[in-house]
């Protein structure tokens, strides 16, 4: 072997090595430590600009990987692709998923023994019987945690229009003629219309959040006549257009998330409202749940460290304080006032008390991730795209 | 000093030019482009067509024979949907055409031969900012409060902000064209750089005007850079769903949309029927354009 012969085979075989050692650790993950949770999650869920707050107060590492909130990205990753081994925990919509992934078993059942702070979930969630109990459960067995939950409403441009409204008329009315906006998702736009044709009279429909398909056909006719009248500016799609659509002035007023309202009211300095509607709202609730290859492999004990710091007030209460969400759970307002300091409580507590009147309407309607006809509201929502 | 061809020289090193002869295995590098169309397009392609025609299951699909997902493209909103992002794109190109033709006309006529590339190339600098970023930015332009309306409303052109220029299917048309104006310059140049100065040279001492020299004489023979253009305009215009998600009107939609749509609602076969229909769409204009302007010309300089 001469010089150049063994400087370039070890050239090659150093590369080789080096190259192999970074495809092996791309296409095998490294076996993380049981007090590591490999945490596949929406950005939502970290109320703090990074997550060393988090694992301090849980005592637990976290590899955080950010994950959309499309429900298809969590299918097809944990049910196709290899989500379970490359990922211990991960969230999504309650009330759909949970379902969908323990029927195929995916995600571990939990021991809500082994959660004390489960005692300060609300009643809706936490009793077998109560209404949002589908939310985490599949089988009346628990599999997720709800971490963050709200009572998506109207946020309207008080500044603009001089008062305040308390119905989905004015969403519809056609005084404010292309000056509105609604979220370019069949789900929450066809169950708000549905709720306010229901309790307007306009349609009777039994179940908002699983409708039939007369009723499916009935609301999206509702939608295509009132598009076709130029009464909505645009849907939109995700959070920054929204805030932009708002804080521009561009609508009115428009169906979208809490924390959009609170963003473009800072935004643009101007009263903007998130709103409580006499007819009713979509309630959702946003889980967290454990694979099976996790729990099989010793990681449940951080999970439940995980679950009982999202269900502290300490986590409830910064959610609150960032995005207007908090999960539906007890303690709040003491922990507020007990911790003054840190929170403009006089504020949180206004969003809280709007949060709790928009819970006690009559007329709300649970998310459903997988309604009984699914294909028949993508069917005629591509119309009303269409129209 | 001796002279050492690479042959006489090779020694040791035979291996390497036993490699690299004509008739060595080296040859076979020249297959590699062509295995990787085959993998990487002609696959996927045929996979297409073939779960297009799968059952649907709840969250993936089964191999089997069914044109459902195709009644539920062309028995539904979807059609429409896809109809109208044709009539857009057609719209587009057109535009595209209108602006960007002349430009490349000016460019390859009137600028010195050493400013002619780089003209060109200051096309692509748009290009170098995201596409998110360019579509987003239109929408502080083009909104009722905007920098457009605000200008008309300032110089006394109108009273009221125009609001058909956002959130509309002209503002989808504009977000196109702005996206896509280069390919019709690049394509519009090319097709010029072939043709010689004699051509224009000729027209003007036979007496044809500006004109008639340009449909009778300069369009022709740009035609197939002009198609080339059409294409690659065409393609995106249906296939890129930033456009009308950012600037279209309440629930737009193009042919891209319908497919993410559906991926989104875990209908994959309907996802693959919608793009064997884009695929076909192609296809078809493809070979329109080959009978009509010969598009192996495309590559050719001008003869």
């Amino acid at each position: 072997m001469n010089q150049s012969e063994f400087t370039r085979r070890l050239l090659l075989q150093g590369t080789a090595g080096l190259l192999g050692t970074a495809a092996l650790a791309r296409v095998v993950p490294a076996q993380a430590a049981t007090d590591e949770l490999r945490l596949w999650a929406a950005p939502i869920m970290r109320p703090f600009d990074t997550w060393a707050p988090f694992e301090e107060k849980a005592g637990i590492k976290l590899a955080w990987s950010p994950k959309s909130a499309s429900a298809d990205e969590a299918l097809s990753k944990m049910m196709v692709g290899d989500g379970r081994k490359l990922y211990d925990a991960f969230t999504d919509n309650g009330g759909g998923m949970e379902d969908a992934m323990a029927e195929n078993g995916v995600i571990a059942e939990l021991d809500t023994a082994r959660i004390p702070n489960w005692n300060l979930l609300r009643d809706e969630v936490r009793d077998p019987n109560g209404e949002a109990a589908h939310s985490i459960r599949y089988k009346d067995k628990v599999y997720a945690v709800p971490y963050i939950a709200n009572a998506d409403s109207l946020a309207y441009n008080k500044s603009m229009l001089g008062q305040d409204y308390n119905s989905w008329e004015a969403l519809f009315d056609p005084e404010f003629k292309g000056r509105t906006a609604m979220q370019n998702d069949f789900g929450p736009t066809m169950t708000v219309t549905a709720i306010y044709l229901h309790d307007s009279g306009k349609m009777s429909i039994k179940n908002r959040s699983d409708m039939q398909p007369d009723e499916i056909q009935g609301v999206a006719e509702f939608l295509i006549e009132k598009k076709k009248a130029g009464q909505f500016r645009t849907f939109w799609n995700g959070f920054q257009q929204g805030v932009d659509l708002l804080a521009s002035g561009e609508v009115a007023m428009m169906s979208c998330w809490e924390p959009i309202q609170r963003v473009a009211a800072k935004k643009s300095g101007q009263d903007i409202v998130y709103g409580t509607m006499k007819e009713g709202h979509q309630v959702w609730n946003n889980i967290v749940m454990l694979t099976k290859d996790a729990a099989a492999a010793g990681k449940d004990a951080a999970f439940y460290k995980l679950a009982e710091t999202v269900l502290s007030p300490w986590y409830t209460t910064r959610q609150l304080s960032r995005f207007g969400f908090a999960s539906l759970t007890t303690g709040m307002v003491d922990y507020l006032e007990a911790n003054a300091a840190d929170f403009d409580v006089a504020d949180l507590k206004e969003t809280l008390k709007r949060k709790e009147q928009r819970y006690a309407v009559a007329g709300n309607a649970w998310q459903n991730v997988y309604p009984t006809h699914l294909r028949t509201y993508q069917e005629w929502w591509s119309r009303v795209q269409a129209a | 000093m001796t002279v050492v061809t690479p042959r006489e020289g090779a020694g040791d090193g035979s291996l390497w030019q036993r490699l690299v002869a004509d008739d060595g295995p080296g040859r076979l590098l020249f297959y590699l482009p062509a295995v990787f169309m085959t993998v990487f397009f002609l696959v996927p392609l045929a996979l297409t067509l073939v779960w297009s025609v799968f059952e649907r299951t709840m969250f993936w699909m089964e191999p089997g024979f069914t044109l459902a997902a195709y009644g539920d493209f062309f028995l539904s909103g979807r059609l429409d949907s896809f109809l109208n992002s044709v009539q857009s794109g057609l719209v587009t190109v057109l535009v595209a055409f209108a602006l960007g033709f002349p430009i490349a006309v000016f460019v390859r006529r009137s600028l010195p031969v050493a400013a002619q590339h780089k003209a060109v190339l200051l096309f692509i600098l748009p290009f170098m900012i995201s596409e998110v970023i360019r579509l987003f930015s239109l929408r502080p332009v083009l909104g009722r409060n905007g920098i457009v309306n605000d200008a008309l409303i300032g110089i006394g052109l109108i009273d009221l902000p125009l609001d058909w220029l956002l959130f509309t299917p002209a503002a989808v048309v504009i977000g196109e064209v702005m996206s896509f104006l280069p390919f019709m310059v690049f394509c519009g140049f090319l097709a010029m750089e072939g043709v010689p100065d004699y051509v224009f040279e000729l027209c003007s001492d036979l007496g044809s005007g500006v004109v008639r020299t340009f449909v009778r004489v300069i369009v022709p023979l740009a035609a197939p850079g002009i198609f080339a253009a059409t294409v690659f305009i065409f393609v995106n215009s249906l296939g890129l769903f930033l456009v009308p998600d950012l600037l279209g009107g309440p629930g737009a939609a193009n042919a891209g949309t319908l497919v993410v749509n559906a991926i989104a609602a875990l209908d994959f076969p309907l996802a693959m029927a919608i793009a064997a229909v884009m695929v076909a769409l192609m296809v078809g204009l493809l070979l329109i354009g080959h009978r009509l302007f010969d598009i192996t010309k495309i590559l050719q300089p001008y003869r």
